[in-house]
């Protein structure tokens, strides 16, 4: 890891001897600008020096002294910056997440760095050029995946900006990292409507939409939203993009899910460092955790059961209609088994341990990779 | 010519890597992670800062036990990817990193720590890696 840069900060003093103000009739005044600099005695904490480290001067570098100062509820309700001197009389503005518990996650600097950092245009970066031709049934499935990935990103966006306006201004790291992870997902929406309509296709059917809707209307709070976006159905999503990228047929699409699995995995360390630390610091977060995820499942389960994204999958991992029963279906087996792998992993991490026998069906038949395979 | 695998190795293409602002863009840059690579017996690990990767050494199997993550192939697997790469200028779509790990039946990527997070870094930094080892194009390699 880099190294933290220097910083240095001394007590709050006086940042500058005031200018006297010149003397002027009261006539003068109001003809001219008579500058009182009053505002430049108003400060907290003066003298603060951060250094650029190895990997620039990162947004966490800057929380030295009063300026990391996170408190486990922010009291002020008004949008003052954290570190900054309140002003009298200011209007609340109600925000409804003002426990830290309630979004916080360590990494949340680190990741919005990372974010800014890694960030890539689908205009240019992509490689379209290298999008030829594909049989009719392979450009079916590939546009039909395409849509219902258009579809992941639109609610990533919409349950994301909808409660991120709704989070203290103390908690800045978080909102600035969910400002990139919205973006991510406009990106991603951008790109897979593009490779959608690249190659004479265009968008296909319109998913179930039952997580949508149960991520979309929980009301609950952050931490719930966290729990159906990502934990749920961000697992899922990661995975599709793995095995997507692993069928990928040209370059373009190699680097469509090659990145997008990339931002998608920022977006997961997130939610598990934040599920995590909710656990750890809100009473009953944990059984909480485990009845929203009981939750998540019967309606990621429910998604699942309709036939349309399973078929296209089969079509691609199949390389054809042809294909799609046999060898397309056992490569969808595999990605779901790798899927409930990796869920149940992260639920375990999260010290919500899921019995796979009880998982709803589909997903409790991709649970045991043995008795999936008999 | 450097021969792989060897620190001498890792460390021309860490001087390819670190010297062409192309890996810098359309998603790399940015990476601090600790990566290890088993390969056959041997063990390198490697560290990423900031935009560089800024050591290799040679380790041991101990040394799993610290990194965030590890690759681990069979040396000839770890060949044919390397001569891949040399052949095409970059990992064609059967060699990347993500058809590798997911071409495994115990995958590519795994780590030690059981920290879920750390693990991760694995697909955080995925370009980066792959950008690594792209990188390997531009090095005159040996196999032992």
């Amino acid at each position: 890891m880099a190294n933290k840069p220097a910083a240095k900060s001394s007590p709050p003093k006086q940042p500058a001897p005031k200018p006297a103000p010149a003397k002027s009739t009261q006539s003068e005044e109001k003809r001219t600008f008579e500058p009182k600099f009053n505002w430049m005695n108003k400060t907290r904490q003066w003298g603060v020096r951060v250094k650029p480290g190895k990997a620039g001067l990162r947004l966490g570098d800057l929380n030295v002294g009063i300026y990391g100062e996170t408190p486990t509820q922010w009291s002020d309700q008004s949008r003052n910056p954290r570190g900054a001197v309140p002003r009298r009389g200011m209007p609340p503005v109600a925000y409804s997440i003002r426990d830290k518990a309630g979004l916080w996650a360590d990494c949340a600097a680190d990741l919005y760095e990372e974010a800014i950092q890694r960030r890539w245009a689908p205009a240019t970066d992509v490689p379209w050029h290298t999008i030829e031709p594909l049989p009719d049934d392979v450009e079916h499935a590939v546009c039909q995946v395409c849509t219902e990935l258009v579809g992941y990103a639109n609610v990533d966006i919409e349950t994301i900006t909808g409660w991120q306006h709704q989070m203290s201004y103390g908690y800045h790291e978080v909102k600035q990292f969910l400002a990139t992870a919205s973006f991510d997902a406009a990106r991603h929406y951008e790109c897979f409507r593009k490779r959608a309509l690249a190659n004479g296709g265009g968008l296909g059917l319109e998913g179930p939409g039952m997580v949508n809707r149960m991520i979309l209307e929980s009301r609950g709070g952050w931490t719930e939203a966290v729990v159906y976006l990502l934990v749920t159905r961000g697992a899922l999503t990661l995975t599709l993009y793995k095995y997507l990228g692993r069928h990928a047929h040209n370059d373009a699409e190699c680097f469509i899910y090659g990145h997008a699995l990339a931002d998608k995995a920022r977006h997961m360390t997130y939610a598990l460092d934040h599920v995590k630390y909710a656990i750890a610091h809100a009473d009953d977060e944990l059984q909480i955790v485990g009845t929203l995820i009981a939750i998540g499942e019967r309606s990621l389960a429910r998604d699942l059961r309709d036939p349309v994204l399973k078929e296209a999958l089969a079509v691609i991992f199949g390389g054809g209609v042809a294909k799609a029963k046999g060898r397309g279906m056992a490569v969808y087996g595999e990605m779901m088994r790798d899927f409930v792998a990796t869920y149940t992993g992260y639920c375990q991490w999260l010290g919500v341990p899921r019995d796979p026998a009880r998982l709803p069906p589909p997903l409790n038949e991709y649970a045991n990779p043995t008795d999936a395979e008999a | 010519m450097a021969v792989f695998p060897s620190v001498d190795w890792f460390d021309e293409v860490r001087n390819v890597f670190n010297s062409d602002d192309r890996y810098r863009a359309a998603g790399g840059g940015f990476c601090n992670c600790v990566a290890g690579f088993k390969i056959a017996e041997r063990v390198f690990v490697l560290t990423f800062e900031g935009v560089e990767c800024s050591a290799a050494v040679e380790g041991d199997e101990g040394s799993l036990d610290d990194v965030d993550f590890y690759l681990e192939m069979p040396a000839d697997d770890w060949r044919d990817m390397v001569a891949n790469i040399a052949a095409n200028g970059g990992a064609d779509l059967h060699h990347t990193l993500n058809t590798l790990d997911l071409d495994r039946a115990d995958g590519l990527a795994t780590s030690r720590h059981g920290d879920q997070v750390r693990e991760d870094l694995f697909f955080r930094y995925n370009q980066t890696m792959q950008f690594f080892f792209d990188a390997s194009a531009l090095v005159e390699t040996q196999f032992d």
